[in-house]
């Protein structure tokens, strides 16, 4: 080895080190000595590219939604996906914005959110459940069947339904959006009788006030888990399974190949 | 003094161990290049956009998701809870944290082998610095000429500090130019955040500033400078109390390794924060991670790590002035 090549990566090392020391004084001066008066002010790019040519599909809402219970993890929305992917040749965006365990409350406040919006606006078909948190509360309500009670709640989902609702029209008024229903995963139980009642009630009031929306489409999964509920239910009893899922995405992938048509 | 610095930097190039060295990192480096290249494809594929805001904002709910499951450890839901508020930060502020690019990467490089990699490297240099020598029988023949004895090991220190930042400088150069063929090489000016520190579960943003990502690297790096001298330093000690350098290389590793695995546990064990392994992640504080432990800032950390360092010194130069060489 030539003394020269030893000499130059000397010289290197003894630059990097001098390097990283000013490295070190960097950080110091930074991290301990900052003073938190100048407030950032990023540069404002919102905005930029509204639309583009791609098929946009926003997902709002609870665990079906979210798709839990569904061993492939797609859920129904992943079902309509792959159906509309089919279908059109179109290139296929897909955000899933579904959050485990969301009431309705919740959701106002996530709409609130500013990229959440950004999205919305942006969307071409929004899908969303909500309410099976509100009324189920993971089996409570089921103990607890009073009717002052749950009418009370009912009160309450329905007037936070419509804030959803008139919150994604401000923000998007075109897009055809579509809210699953709930259906009833107890009708096979002794009560299930009664639990099927507050079920069709919920869902009653919903489409009630999804009709008072432009194309808010209030899509029934009652009648998909009416026979035979436990075939299409995941081992938790509560959320479908992939079969269930399926059923609910061929329902409502067949709905949006009509309102594409109308248009 | 020069003459034996150079002396100890012409037995560290003869051993050829530094080109062994950027030639791991040039290989690991590639490896990284292709992983997060596979990485960025799949989320593309996924959500179908190159829009980093909807990107950003699908992290996000996936992460509350998994917040919402059940059986997941009290720390881990800590961590998480904390990056998610985060990353609702930078979305709110419009900034994109993961803009593709060289010195992007640089800086995810740096962030993962802060720990483990650069000092499991650094290690390979200094474990053999003097007990190679005693094993070898060649420090006799070194310490017989006219020169004392803390100087030799001053010049040896010396040039442990001199080859760490060559490691450190390879790591820097090589991620660089690899990830900068895949990502392209610009991107120094980006805006970065910085300055978040963590309160329990809360993420306080009031010292929060924006530093542009040359910056940012110029700071991660240089703290990866000074874990790898404090590791170096570690094992420079064990090297002078052990002639055996297996030995060395077998006591450093198990105290390395045993830091990555303790800091993802101990956050219930307080006073574990006065080991050095456990505040080997500097990076973390800078970028604004939840640390092992409650109650650990980067200026903790660093002061725990120059007293290791320090004592360590101390020791070395103790034993090696004192030592009956036979």
């Amino acid at each position: 080895m030539s003394k020269r090549i030893i000499g130059m990566i000397v010289t290197i090392c003894a630059a990097t080190t001098v390097l990283w020391t000013i490295g070190l004084i960097v950080t110091i001066q930074d991290q301990f000595f900052y003073e938190a008066s100048s407030i950032k002010q990023p540069k404002q790019t919102t905005g930029n590219t509204k639309k583009n040519d791609a098929l946009s599909i926003v997902a709002l809402g609870d665990s079906l939604t979210r798709g839990t219970g569904d061993e492939t993890g797609k859920g129904y929305v992943g079902y309509v996906v792959d159906e509309l992917k089919k279908q059109t040749n179109q290139h296929v965006q897909f955000t899933n914005l579904a959050i485990k365990g969301q009431r309705s409350a919740q959701l106002i406040s996530q709409l609130k959110q500013k990229e959440v919006q950004r999205q919305l606006k942006e969307a071409d078909i929004i899908l969303m459940t909500i309410g099976g948190n509100d009324l189920f509360r993971g089996g409570e309500a089921l103990r607890d069947l009073s009717t002052t009670q749950l009418e009370k709640e009912k009160e309450k989902f329905v007037q936070q339904l419509r804030t959803i609702f008139q919150l994604v029209r401000t923000v998007n008024n075109d897009a055809p959006v579509f809210y699953i229903a709930l259906y009833n995963p107890f009708n096979d139980l002794d009560n299930g009788k009664e639990t099927s009642a507050v079920v069709r009630s919920w869902n009653y009031a919903a489409s009630e006030v999804a009709a008072d929306y432009k194309s808010i489409i209030c899509v029934p999964t009652y009648d998909l888990f009416e026979l035979q509920v436990n075939d299409y239910l995941y081992t938790d009893k509560f959320h479908p399974n992939k079969e269930g899922y399926k059923r609910i995405g061929e329902r409502v992938a067949s709905l949006i190949t009509l309102t594409k048509g109308e248009k | 003094m020069i003459n034996l610095v150079y002396n100890e930097m012409l037995k560290i190039v003869r051993k050829k161990r530094l080109f062994i060295i950027a030639a791991i990192v040039a290989v690991l480096v590639s490896l990284f290049t292709y992983a997060q290249f596979k990485q960025i494809e799949t989320i593309r594929e996924r959500i179908g956009t190159t829009d980093w805001r909807t990107q950003l904002q699908q992290q996000i709910i996936d992460t509350q998701n998994r917040l919402n499951s059940t059986g997941i450890s009290e720390e881990w839901k800590k961590f998480l809870k904390i990056r998610l508020q985060q990353q609702q930060y930078y979305l709110d502020n419009d900034i994109n944290p993961m803009a593709p690019g060289a010195p992007t990467f640089m800086r995810m490089f740096i962030e993962n082998s802060i720990e483990l990699f650069l000092p499991l490297l650094v290690m390979v240099i200094a474990a053999d610095l003097v007990s190679s020598e005693a094993s070898g029988g060649t420090i006799k023949l070194l310490l017989t000429r006219p020169v004392k004895r803390w100087k030799v090991l001053m010049s040896k220190y010396i040039a442990m500090i001199l080859s760490t930042s060559f490691i450190v400088f390879s790591v820097a150069l090589l991620s660089y130019a690899i990830s900068g063929i895949v990502f392209g090489y610009g991107g120094w000016n980006l805006p970065l955040l910085t300055g978040f520190s963590i309160q329990g579960e809360e993420l306080n943003t009031t010292a929060v500033h924006l530093i542009p990502q040359w910056k940012y690297l110029l700071i991660e790096f240089g703290l990866a400078f000074f874990v790898s001298l404090v590791v170096g330093t570690l094992t420079f000690m064990l090297s002078v109390l052990i002639r055996s350098t297996a030995a060395v290389m077998g006591i450093m590793l198990a105290a390395l390794i045993s830091g990555a695995i303790l800091s993802s546990m101990v956050s219930s064990w307080e006073s574990a924060k006065y080991l050095f392994m456990v505040n080997l992640r500097l990076t973390s504080y800078i970028s604004g991670m939840a640390p092992p432990i409650d109650g650990m800032t980067l200026s903790f950390s660093m002061t725990v790590l120059a007293i290791w360092a320090l004592g360590a010194l101390i020791v070395s130069f103790y034993v090696f002035t004192k030592r009956d060489v036979y």
